[in-house]
């Protein structure tokens, strides 16, 4: 009898998970590339003793969160004007370099360095295909052509570079919009780069919001359910345990 | 339960940009205002669940992990250095940088602060100041006899005095460029000072390669983007009221938690 209390508490459980990921999607909506997660659920089949006066096993779900799946769609580009907004359209990541090894973002606001350097707002440097890029005051405004090449007043300053990977659902995130991985990063072969623009995040307000709605309703529910349980519990005890008339 | 906090993360962030854009609004009419823009990223993230972790002796893998994050943060409220639109006014110590570079300006203090407001006057000595009456570097004075004033593109102050038929030079203003604009600290007063970020100032002569060049009888606008800014702050607001409504959520889910086995 009890397992009614423990199925309705697996989804308890993963209800609260899932609000979680929810509660980060939308705190993240105005975060460059953010990109959307959402939780995956699976069942756990458990098998147990047959009920009395019946035959066969009988199956239990539970239902466990086994993952979040990120949604890699693209995010749109929105127009900034700034000279160190990249946005990456199509696939790919710029590779920063910083303390821990490389690290690969789509976040592609960046400014310069105390060195003239482009990094990102921590310090950790932008690499194109030579490294660091360094912008000297003398180059002016830089110009940064779609496949990534760089131009300042007295000519070509290097190239950005994007990287993808095999399995682009296995990068980790880091926070700080950085992803880590032991995968090895092979070169996007016809970089798209907007200049002047940024990638938004590609959380849909509707989505999150039902999805949220959704999440509390199925959490009541199976409150109402546990509650209905406990009563029928205390009733059956209230009426087994009364003195015989 | 980490939605609220997560939440109440999201709802910080968006009451900066709200701030940020009010600001940029108020500032819509400032003479060499630069756009402000907040950005964000994501916090932290606790790996509950390892991706590419072994889910069998044969070696099968985790595809996905499970991963959760902590909301946002605000990273830096970056400037906008783009060039705003002149306006011309006419008035001969109205000075307006076309292209990059900054005026230097000497504090009372002997420090030095830096400037993209052009909007100069003479102080009771002759020099050529700023509104507030700091000194702009380095130091021009100008004859009381003075019967015209010119600033030429390449920052040339020159004089017309009544009885010479050349126009006499008094100076020459220069203006300051610095490796990375976006780390000056603002100073309010329209003036901005040299930080570790920014790099250190590199003087030079207007018009020359890599600096602006000099409009007398223009001021440069503010380049804030009226559209633009009420867009970003319709967003702001939406984005804060999404982030109220998970607070609200969550809050109705430890309630029902709360109730469970009451009665």
């Amino acid at each position: 009898m009890d397992n009614t209390l423990l199925v309705s508490l697996s989804q308890q459980l993963a209800s609260y998970r899932s609000m979680d990921v929810i509660a980060n999607n939308i705190a993240n909506i105005n975060t460059p590339a953010y990109k959307r997660e959402s939780v995956k659920f699976e069942e756990y089949v458990q098998q147990t003793k047959p009920a009395e006066g019946e035959t066969g096993t009988q199956n239990i779900s539970f239902v466990q969160d086994k993952g979040t799946a990120r949604d890699l769609t693209q995010g749109a580009a929105t127009h900034t004007g700034n000279q160190f907004d990249f946005a990456i359209n199509g696939p790919g990541y710029f590779t920063i370099k910083t303390p821990d090894g490389d690290r690969y973002t789509r976040n592609g606001h960046f400014t310069l360095d105390s060195s003239g350097r482009i990094a990102t707002e921590d310090g950790n440097t932008l690499q194109g295909d030579g490294g660091d890029v360094t912008i000297t005051s003398d180059d002016g405004d830089i110009h940064v052509a779609k496949d990534g090449t760089i131009t300042g007043a007295h000519g070509q300053l290097g190239q950005l570079k994007l990287v993808n990977f095999a399995n682009e659902a296995a990068l980790q995130k880091q926070g700080a919009s950085l992803y880590s991985t032991d995968q090895q990063p092979t070169a996007v072969a016809s970089p798209q780069i907007e200049q002047g623009n940024l990638e938004e995040s590609n959380v849909q307000p509707v989505l999150e919001i039902s999805h949220m709605l959704e999440v509390l309703r199925a959490y009541q529910t199976t409150a109402n359910l546990t509650q209905t349980q406990e009563d029928l519990e205390r009733s059956a005890i209230d009426k087994l345990g009364a003195a015989p008339n | 339960m980490r939605a609220l906090s997560i939440a109440s993360t999201g709802m910080m962030a968006q009451q900066t940009n709200v701030e940020v854009i009010a600001n940029n609004l108020a500032n819509m009419n400032t003479t060499g205002y630069k756009e402000q823009r907040a950005e964000f990223q994501d916090l932290l993230y606790q790996n509950v669940e390892q991706a590419g972790a072994q889910t069998s002796d044969s070696g099968t893998v985790l595809p996905t992990g499970i991963q959760l994050g902590a909301g946002v943060r605000t990273a830096a409220v970056s400037r906008i250095m783009t060039q705003g639109d002149l306006s011309s006014t006419s008035k001969p110590y109205d000075l307006a940088i076309q292209g990059s570079g900054y005026f230097h300006i000497t504090m009372p203090d002997g420090t030095d602060a830096y400037t993209r407001a052009g909007n100069f006057g003479l102080s009771p000595e002759g020099q050529i100041v700023t509104d507030k009456g700091y000194t702009v570097a380095p130091g021009i004075s100008v004859p009381s006899t003075a019967l015209s004033v010119s600033v030429n593109a390449q920052g040339q102050v020159q004089a017309t005095i009544p009885g010479q038929t050349a126009a006499q030079t008094l100076g020459q203003l220069e203006l300051v460029r610095f490796p990375n604009e976006g780390g000056l600290a603002a100073q309010g007063d329209n003036l901005y000072t040299e930080t570790t970020s920014s790099g250190s100032a590199q003087a030079g002569v207007p018009g020359s390669a890599g600096y602006g060049t000099i409009q007398q009888g223009y001021l440069e606008t503010a380049n804030v983007n009226p559209v633009e800014e009420i867009t970003s702050l319709i967003t702001a607001q939406r984005a804060y009221e999404m982030n109220s409504k998970v607070v609200t959520a969550a809050d109705d889910m430890m309630q029902t938690t709360s109730h469970m086995g009451g009665s």
